[in-house]
């Protein structure tokens, strides 16, 4: 239990109370952390609250009291860092030179970490609401009042509606597994996480081709990539993006596939914008020519792969010209890619893509892209596709007993298998949960435990988000800052950040990966893992959670290997002896787990569910004469919704004005930094437009996760303004996949209206 | 603290500088963020920046990101126009400030054609990149360097001709900024393909 003792007493408090010095000391922080929330110009203070790095002639430090090997969690790439620590206070983060994923850099965000950690808006103490929804009045509580009152909300949905009334979401973290050992133990088949807004398309394309969700890249020897929406030098996923400058440094070619002149198509040796859906006929195309022209790996196909005279007899009739008039890519071009491509395989690959979430076609552009890899036979050649760690096999950890979960016998909300039947239950379909929160159908919802995810800002159509949410009895929160689905919630738990907790290992292989607390929390805030065994044992759920505190459930983990947590913590990983010559020479025989073991260029699996066993060319929505499509894509100083309080990525990227040509801008009268609404089906917003050559003229584009509502965000708030008060909701019948650049919208001169 | 300004251990003979490679650079700006938690730089000012050339009309388009900071100049204007000698130039080619003789005229803010200089409030005198001489003193490299993502940014020795820098620059065709101004700057940039 957290020590109250020497807390003032539960008091009306706004967000924010301004505290005495003497309460503030009161409260047991650190000083010199407390002094750096408090810093007007500078992150970091010393620890007498002097400042040493603003003082004239001083210079920062270069020696540190310990310097500790954690992982960043400014993304979900999970780099290690190495935090340098000075009188309880993190001056720097390096990226750590001996993790696969930083190899001693840091993109933007992982080098901001510092400024999320030492953010003053940071969630102090347990909220509970005061006023109306929204209202942004709260009552300070006491962790034990806090989670008392969230338990017994949740027993009362339980016995009164059942566990399925109550819904769980977060989104990909470490902890993520604890949360579903929470949600799974009380008994709720209601689960929400992100993916369905980003990877299902492109994750479910990969299962029914490889039996794998996601291969991996070999960019070392590499000679020829096509980028398809994997917009690595913007949506930077540090150690791929690196590999990637590296190979075009070496001089491998590079095609882009996209509407916008991103960075990375800046670098590409052939940027092709193509038209907004129609990624596919140029795949389809490709196909053709590779196929009918015999460039294909004709040994290869005939080892590992089925369905081959089936594709064939499929793709005769997308030919470049055909696929011409469709994706606007000229058919000589397709022609010379296509034949480039398969002439320098098999050191070449078509990126599988991430976020994949584009459009209702997007799982057939997937299913499309992977068969144009298989077809190749760039499995497991250099530079080309191969089974990465994590897929499968790897260290094995310990785990903590725990008896079986209660049996769930009521539907999914989110309507898999029963709606969505080719939707692999661990992603599930998040927006129909939201919406049938709304229907009432098949049954009620009542209460929504959201854990570091921000539903009002992702989803689409935050109008019905909002609905959704005014519907239930009761909502319940966890972050580490008041993000806007906090704030309209009945109960606020603050989180400690990243650099103050432990978390459950990261198995990559034979190597894990430990993130552990940097410095102690700030003020009241608690890691993950006690907050869900605390909420656990309050739920009469305790046997779920058999760990003394966060360090002893590490050390259940590692109980079966030869390291210490000791040992653990001060490298920050450990790998495990491999046996070696595992990997026989010579001929290498490949299974796939797929039905057929091999790689399903025509998949059984779609047929019996009634879909196209091998792709064909599916119609995306056309935008009307005066419409746009709303494109969405990612810049390398933010992720998501989460980072836009911090002030040193705020101060790089701190809006979000829409990307419009100048020949639609001019028509509409439009000036470089003129307001201008945005109006589709789902909302209007109001925003500055930037006026410029790097779109499409029927395209416009917005960076997401701008626009938030929670006044608890103070650098965020009024920023912008968010996509997702425009997104209409195009849920792709396979995959499950929003199409988050389906929505068409219609742009006027702001003081026209 | 010592002031590593007033002590260099650097040999004389070094000359630090850096040679940036534009095609490997990606705007992510990590070099930015980097210098300004680093330097401990006040938010809304910054000691390196990345410059973009954008030319062409849709859908022929190319863009070049240029990353830059102080050019540590062998002839720095910003030296010459001082009025208290705050500015200097160390033996290894390091230009820096002397805060506590910085009276804040801002004559080298004026005098330098990169505009690489600001007025540090905090310190209450005009402000610059250092190349991280903390850093460099330490053994490390600066720390923009040791970040960049792409691996446009190379720092070292120009002197040394063993070195990082002074290889690229023997196998490389490259260019510097403003320098007809005479100033000698320290920041090479490798011409593109």
């Amino acid at each position: 239990m957290t020590d109250t003792k020497n807390l003032p007493p539960a008091e009306d408090s706004t967000l924010n109370p301004s505290l005495s010095r003497r309460q503030f000391m009161g409260l047991g922080l650190g000083t010199a952390a407390g002094a750096a929330l408090l810093g007007k110009y500078t992150l970091l203070q010393s620890a007498d609250g002097q400042k040493t790095a603003g003082k004239r002639g001083h210079y920062p430090p270069t020696s540190f009291d310990r310097e500790v090997y954690t992982m960043c969690e400014m993304c979900v790439w999970r780099c290690g860092v190495k935090a340098k620590v000075k009188d309880n206070v993190v001056y720097k983060l390096d990226g750590n030179p001996f993790h696969p994923h930083s190899r001693g850099m840091l993109c933007p965000r992982g080098q901001a970490g510092v400024a999320t950690l030492y953010d003053p808006d940071r969630l102090k103490y347990p909220l509970i609401r005061k006023g109306a929804r929204g209202e942004g009045k709260w009552v300070r509580a006491s962790w034990e009042e806090a989670l008392d009152y969230v338990a017994s909300r949740m027993l009362e949905i339980k016995d009164t509606y059942g566990p399925e009334a109550m819904v769980f979401s977060t989104t990909h973290n470490l902890i993520q597994t604890q949360f579903e050992n929470l949600l799974k133990a009380y008994g709720s088949p209601n689960y929400g996480t992100q993916r369905s807004l980003c990877f299902n398309a492109m994750i479910t394309s990969n299962l029914l081709t490889y039996g794998m969700e996601e291969p991996g890249r070999e960019y070392s020897q590499v000679k020829y990539i096509i980028l398809t929406g994997r917009n690595l030098l913007d949506a930077i996923s540090n150690s791929e993006t690196q590999d990637l400058v590296a190979a075009l440094s070496r001089g491998a070619k590079l095609v882009v596939l996209d509407q916008r002149f991103t960075k990375t198509a800046a670098k590409a040796d052939m940027w092709l914008p193509v038209k907004p859906g129609t990624d596919l006929a140029f795949y389809l195309a490709m196909l053709n020519v590779i196929i009918t022209e015999g460039r294909y790996n004709e040994r290869f196909v005939e080892e590992n792969t089925v369905g081959f005279e089936e594709l064939k007899a499929t793709v005769q009739q997308y030919t470049p010209e055909w696929a011409a008039s469709k994706c606007e890519i000229p058919a000589e071009t397709i022609r010379q890619i296509a034949r480039e491509f398969a002439a320098e395989a098999p050191h070449v690959f078509a990126h599988p893509g991430w976020r994949t979430s584009n459009f209702t076609n997007s799982f057939q552009t997937s299913r499309a892209v992977a068969i144009l890899n298989a077809i190749v036979g760039n499995w497991e050649q250099p530079g080309g596709f191969f089974a990465a760690a994590g897929e499968g096999g790897g260290l094995e950890l310990g785990s903590v007993p725990q008896p079986p979960y209660p049996r769930v016998s009521a539907l999914r909300l989110d309507g898999v298998p029963w709606k969505y039947p080719l939707v692999p239950l661990k992603l599930g379909v998040f927006q129909e949960i939201r919406d049938n929160i709304l229907s009432g159908e098949p049954y009620q919802a009542h209460g929504w435990f959201i854990y570091r995810q921000n539903p009002v800002n992702s989803l689409p159509e935050r109008r019905k988000t909002m609905e959704a949410l005014s519907k239930l009895d009761f909502i319940v929160t966890t972050d580490i800052s008041m993000n806007d689905t906090a704030w309209f919630s009945d109960v606020v738990l603050p989180e400690a950040s990243y650099l103050e907790r432990y978390d459950p290992l990261h198995v990559m292989g034979n190597t894990l990966f430990l993130r552990q607390p940097v410095v102690e929390p700030l003020f009241e805030s608690k890691p993950g893992l006690w907050i869900f065994k605390e909420l656990g044992t309050r739920l009469g759920l305790a046997d779920f959670f058999q760990y003394e505190d966060e360090e002893d459930y590490i050390r259940q983990q590692i109980a079966p290997l030869d390291i210490s947590l000791e040992e653990l913590k001060t490298r920050g990983y450990y790998t495990a002896p491999t046996e070696a010559g595992s990997a026989g020479a010579g001929e290498q025989k490949f299974t796939f787990n797929t039905p057929s073991g091999k790689i399903e260029l025509a998949s059984e699996v779609l047929r019996n569910s009634g879909f196209n066993a091998v792709p064909q060319w599916e119609i995306p929505t056309l935008n009307q004469q005066d419409e746009f499509y709303l494109l969405s894509g990612k810049v390398a100083q933010h992720t998501q919704f989460a980072t836009h309080n911090n002030r040193l990525l705020h101060e790089r990227q701190p809006g979000n004005p829409l990307w419009i040509n100048p020949e639609p801008a001019a028509q509409r009268k439009l000036k470089d930094g003129d307001m201008a609404w945005v109006e589709s089906a789902g909302g209007k917003v109001k925003t500055p437009v930037h006026v410029t050559e790097r779109i499409r003229p029927d395209s416009v584009f917005m960076v997401p996760g701008f626009g938030h509502t929670s006044k608890g965000l103070t650098t965020a708030y009024g920023a912008g303004v968010s996509d997702s008060d425009l997104h209409v909701t195009f849920t792709d019948p396979i995959s499950g996949s929003q199409a988050l650049s389906q929505t068409c919208v219609k742009i006027y001169k702001a003081d026209e209206s | 603290m010592a002031n590593p300004a007033k002590e260099s251990n650097t040999p004389p003979k070094k000359r630090w500088g850096f040679v940036m490679e534009p095609e490997r650079c990606i705007d992510c700006e990590a070099c930015m963020v980097a210098c300004s938690v680093e330097n401990q730089v006040p938010l809304g000012e910054h000691r390196n920046w990345i410059s973009h050339k954008e030319m062409g009309i849709f859908p022929d388009l190319n863009i070049t990101f240029m990353p830059e900071n102080c050019h540590h100049c062998s002839n720095p204007p910003c030296e010459r126009v001082c009025p208290t000698g705050a500015t200097y130039r160390r033996d290894d080619g390091i230009v820096l400030v002397d805060y506590d003789k910085c009276i804040g005229c801002k004559y080298c803010m004026m005098a330098c054609p990169y505009d690489a200089r600001y007025v540090n409030e905090e310190k209450q005198a005009v402000d610059k990149c250092t190349f991280c001489v903390h850093r460099l003193d330490a053994g490390l490299p600066p720390a923009c360097v040791e970040t960049c993502v792409g691996g446009a940014r190379h720092f070292g020795d120009l002197n040394d001709p063993y070195s990082e820098v002074s290889k690229l620059l023997a196998t490389h065709d490259y260019y510097q900024l403003y320098e007809e101004a005479g100033t000698g700057p320290a920041i090479y940039y490798i011409r593109g393909k």
